[in-house]
């Protein structure tokens, strides 16, 4: 529980006992008790609430709730109802109290977060700032509350992430627009060279997803670091193949000088973190993906991120509101989304169709697409740490020296290979591949290179669940499975073609397969 | 009740302030563990001067110091520091750079051979030596045709001209002490030499009249394409028309001074040291000057191209005219001047070294080195104490750089007649222990082929979403020393940026995508950097 969190729950706490010896007639304590939370939601919050002082009783009032605030802070314990409160967030987590809270307690919170129709009482809103992911103003000038392309655009997470329930995909009609969120932002947006349209995909198995990109970019991190070792040892060239999990992602060329070619690397981002999140592969980290949408899609902003120590300001969106989204909080969503339930195979009833299913998983294979599509990826642990290794600043950092949150992922459904690896059905290799070509160019249907990444290049979409969550391809703009599999061009090139070579039938069996990959809305695991 | 209600009001407003305080890396003084034995020491000549070059002599990336001694040897210190560990240094006792009446010095490759030589300043003749690597030197004044001279020199810079097989050096020189009614009034000029056909330094054009500099830098102060030199000049010593300077320098022909009818308005101040960075977002340098009090900031005031600055110390909080620390009312004395940004914000801070003369009684005895970080709002607050960087020495020189390569910026200050110090940054960590803070970029920007392989007068640009980061690279400005190293650029929250270098010639890179937190060279011939780890996180990875 935060001190913002205890202050407020104190005041509610002194606000009944107020009433009950009649000082203050109802109406009054939701204005006053609006007025202290203004308060204490930074510079602005503290210019309005002293203009908003028009009598002098006014600040006695609030003197007099502070003070009674501070004297009930040591003894309160559990936050009362306030009537009238209209804030979706009514309890905020501390990053360093989060070690003492169990599991439950937090993915709780997490799942109430990514739930929560955030309001303008929760610092909804970002009229002075863009979608950026660094902090940047607005253009002055009239700016809409919700606006369905620059943003603020959804209420909450599952808004968007719905299908089949919270945490999942989304369809056509909850597209975002995903832009860099330059200053003139609202006009921009819906300019194909400043934005793309992408679809909304699921979370299930998110933190196995995390956790996998974290062992792969240790590994390759270590063959660099040896190869450089090596080089500047022998001074002479070194030539370093980079393969994490069995994937090959080219290869780094070191010179006797200790600087490193990166241009032979492929499908992964030159700093070696194997980014595992958005559908180009460019987002480290749970904790870094949400802090970004809170930002883009709520207006909620993260002192990680918009806090004092980089923009200078407690306000930087200006919307009245400071401490939006503490880290305990961004802690608890990301473990929430780490626990969502792994994707599961589920063969239907009919033994027709199961046979196709398990017909069809054979010829996916046989076709190649597992060449991208990796069936399992093998993970040595299943302990979630939050925050996560390879975080930059603006979003917490284990060196940050917070305490770093422990969640053991659920092993539910998971086989182990010889070694111990836990195999995780991802179908993705974690790398990106150009997906289109000249004859095949409906993928490269985008005109923004995002984060460096060219607009033919996509991670190769993890297909766990990819029978729940139609409609397919980054935009969301493929209605069925057999469409999109014949819009691969590019490196699919060759599995497209063996797919067009099958028989009618087959090609229905691969089909039938991929419907069986899917998600369920079971309570979250463990 | 009223007064409650303003009580109530200003205390809201006090602790909304106090809680936008911009983050103060935590400086620790290693001074006594580093290894560095070294003062700045001598008579009167030596009240002046001090510099250290900063440079790394052994191609291990690790920057080695080069301290000027005055009356005393000036001593070479070999850093011995790992990854984010403490400062260590080493002594080069067999150094041929152990010189006395030296006071300040310069690394710059001047025969383009890939290894960085280092220009001496001394009172007497002045050296240039050419790096053999491995930290081995040699006089190569013969071998270049340079004559040092034997005036008393406290200022240089360099610049490569059109396609000189050599750079342009300038040499500032303080007072001519052989002429009468010397020290009042008898301002050495500056000198000027371009390389001749044969590459030697045959040409030596007096830049008259001088007035006694103490810091020079030829900065592309328009981007007009080709540098000027901006002298600081210290006014104690001059008399009559003497003022701040600027030089056109067009390649090929005579110098010429920007006059009053070109634009150029007369400045007259104790100028000690320059310090430039682009500070408004324009892309054009902006112009730290250190002096007795008076230090400016200026900033281009023309539209059209003319030499018109206006002062904006004052509006940006950079005054530094008065000990911010102490009872002391007196002005203050300035020195070294260095933007860089010590937390990795993306804002560019301000280090200033300052000390008094010897014992001007005028001014402040004990006067503090200033640490300001800038803010989003272009507004710089004084951090120094809290940065726990106090110091109360007679500083001189000094240098903000990233000494074990963790990419923080760690600090170097020359003191008279006192030992030089060392501080550690160790972020937002404390103890011993250091702990990152914004995100960074190193950057190493070389012409693989040819002449200046540094890229001297060239423009960097970092960009992250809209906002733009430019920086000309130089040789010159600070006080009597300067740092050829990594360029170090904080980004802040960005994880990612793209740069671009407008090199010397004027054409522009592609846009190079970088990844933070890494050290990059982006050479003329490549599209893509090339990355460099520090040997020490090798090491650890590869035992993990």
């Amino acid at each position: 529980m935060s001190a913002l969190t205890i202050i407020l729950d104190s005041v509610v706490k002194f606000e009944k006992a107020v009433q009950e010896i009649g000082v203050h007639r109802k109406l009054e304590n939701l204005v006053v008790t609006l007025l202290v939370m203004r308060m204490f939601s930074g510079f602005l919050g503290a210019l309005r609430s002293c203009a908003d002082l028009r009598d002098a009783t006014a600040g006695f009032r609030i003197i007099t709730l502070i003070l009674g605030a501070v004297s009930l802070t040591a003894t309160a314990a559990t936050p009362e109802s306030l009537i009238g409160d209209e804030r979706a967030v009514k309890e905020h987590f501390a990053q360093d109290k989060i070690q003492t809270l169990s599991a439950a307690q937090v993915i709780k919170h997490g799942k109430m977060l990514f739930n929560a129709k955030f309001t303008a009482l929760d610092g909804a809103g970002r009229p002075a700032a863009t979608s950026s992911e660094v902090p940047v103003k607005k253009d002055p000038g009239i700016s809409l509350a919700m606006f369905r392309t620059a943003g603020p655009d959804s209420n909450a997470c599952a808004g968007c992430h719905n299908q089949p329930g919270s945490g999942g995909a989304g369809e056509f009609v909850v597209n975002v627009f995903a832009s860099s969120g330059v200053t003139n932002v609202d006009f921009d947006t819906l300019e194909p060279q400043f934005s793309n349209e992408r679809g909304t995909p699921h979370l299930h198995g998110s933190g196995l997803v995390e956790l996998l990109a974290r062992e792969m970019s240790a590994q390759l991190q270590v063959i660099r670091a040896n190869a450089v070792e090596q080089a500047r040892t022998s001074k002479q060239s070194v030539t370093a193949k980079l393969v994490a999990k069995g994937i090959d992602f080219g290869e780094l060329i070191i010179g006797a000088d200790g600087f490193i070619d990166i241009s032979k690397i492929q499908g992964v981002d030159h700093d070696l973190i194997v980014r595992p999140f958005s559908q180009k592969g460019v987002f480290t980290s749970l904790r870094q993906f949400t802090i970004n949408a809170m930002n883009a899609h709520h207006g909620i902003q993260s002192n990680e991120r918009w806090g004092k120590q980089w923009t200078h300001s407690n306000d930087f969106d200006e919307d009245g509101y400071s401490n939006e989204i503490s880290s305990g909080d961004l802690t608890a969503i990301s473990v929430y989304q780490a626990s969502i339930q792994t994707p599961v195979q589920i063969l239907s009833q009919d033994n027709v169709l199961k046979q196709a299913a398990l017909e069809g998983e054979q010829l996916f294979k046989s076709t190649d697409c597992t060449a991208c599509h990796t069936q399992y990826l093998p993970l040595k642990s299943l302990v979630f740490a939050e925050p996560g290794p390879y975080n930059n600043a603006g979003n917490l950092r284990q060196s940050d020296g917070q305490p770093i949150y422990q969640y053991p992922l659920s092993s539910e459904g998971l086989s182990q290979d010889a070694q111990g690896n836990w195999l995780i059905p991802i179908f993705s290799d974690l790398k990106r591949h150009v997906i289109a070509d000249s004859d095949k160019p409906h993928f490269a249907n985008e005109r923004l290179s995002q984060r460096f990444i060219a607009i033919d290049e996509f991670m190769s979409a993890k297909l766990w669940g990819v029978g729940s969550t139609a409609p397919f391809g980054h935009r969301g703009d493929v209605s069925t499975l057999m469409e999109v599999i014949l819009h691969h061009g590019g490196e699919a090139t060759d599995s497209r073609v063996k797919f067009e070579a099958l028989s009618d039938l087959e090609r229905r069996k691969i089909v039938e397969f991929l419907k069986s990959l899917q998600l369920t809305t079971a309570q979250e695991s463990n | 009740m009223k007064i409650q209600k303003y009580l109530l009001c200003s205390a809201l407003l006090v602790a909304a302030n106090q809680g936008m305080a911009v983050q103060a890396p935590q400086m620790q003084e290693e001074t006594d563990s580093s290894g560095i034995q070294h003062q700045y020491t001598g008579g009167w000549e030596y009240f002046v001067g001090g510099g250290v070059a900063v440079f790394d002599c052994n191609n291990d990336q690790y920057p080695d110091l080069y301290f000027a001694g005055g009356a005393a040897p000036a001593a070479l210190y070999i850093n011995q520091s790992t990854l984010g560990q403490a400062l260590k240094f080493n002594k080069n006792l067999v150094s041929s750079l152990a010189l006395e009446a030296v006071t300040g010095a310069y690394p710059l490759d001047i025969d383009n051979d890939g290894i960085l030589d280092l220009a001496v300043l001394r009172v007497g003749e002045n050296i240039l030596f050419k790096g053999l690597g491995n930290c081995q030197f040699e006089n190569a004044n013969k071998e270049w045709g340079f004559d040092g001279g034997s005036a008393w020199t406290t200022a240089f810079a360099a610049t490569w001209e059109s396609d000189n097989s050599k750079p342009s050096l300038a040499f500032g020189n303080y007072v001519d002490r052989s002429l009468p009614g010397s020290p009042f009034g008898t301002c050495h000029d500056t000198d000027f030499y371009r390389p001749d056909g044969a590459g030697k330094y045959s040409l030596n054009t007096p830049l008259s009249p001088g007035y006694c500099s103490l810091s020079l830098l030829f900065t592309d102060w328009n981007r007009s394409g080709t540098p000027s030199l901006k002298i600081a000049n210290d006014r104690q010593y001059y008399r009559g028309e003497g003022q701040e300077q600027l030089w056109k320098i067009p390649a090929g022909t005579a110098p010429s001074r920007y006059t009053a009818k070109e634009g150029w308005q007369r400045q007259r101040i104790w100028g000690m040291g320059i310090a430039a960075a682009d500070l408004t977002g324009d892309g054009k340098p902006d112009y730290y000057v250190t002096s007795m009090a008076d230090n400016k900031l200026s900033t281009l005031a023309s539209a059209d191209g003319t030499p018109n600055f206006k002062d904006i110390a004052r509006v940006r909080g950079v005054t530094a005219h008065r000990p911010f620390v102490g009872s002391s009312v007196l002005p203050s004395t300035g020195w070294h001047a260095q933007f860089e940004d010590v937390n990795n914000d993306s804002f560019s801070d301000l280090f200033v070294v300052k000390g008094n003369v010897e014992a001007m009684s005028d001014f402040a005895l004990l006067d503090p080195n200033n640490l300001f970080l800038g803010t989003p709002q272009g507004k710089f607050i004084e951090s120094a104490e809290t940065a726990n960087l106090l110091s109360l020495h007679r500083g001189r020189g000094g240098s903000l750089v990233d000494l074990n390569l963790d990419g923080l910026l760690d600090v170097v200050v020359v003191n008279r007649e006192q030992n030089a110090q060392l501080w550690r940054n160790l972020g937002a960590g404390s103890n011993n222990k250091s702990a990152a803070m914004g995100n960074w970029l190193g950057l190493k920007i070389v012409q693989p082929e040819g002449n200046n392989r540094n890229a001297i007068g060239a423009f960097i640009e970092v960009r992250v979403a809209d906002r733009t980061q430019s920086r000309e690279i130089t040789v010159g400005g600070g006080h009597a020393g300067d740092k050829a190293h990594w360029h170090h650029f904080g980004i802040g929250v960005a994880e990612r940026a793209v740069a671009r270098v407008q090199w010397p010639d004027g054409k522009w890179s592609p846009w190079i995508r970088l990844f933070a937190n890494q050290h990059a060279r982006i050479s003329r011939d490549k599209s893509t950097a090339d990355t460099w780890l520090p040997f020490a996180s090798a090491k650890k990875l590869a035992e993990q």
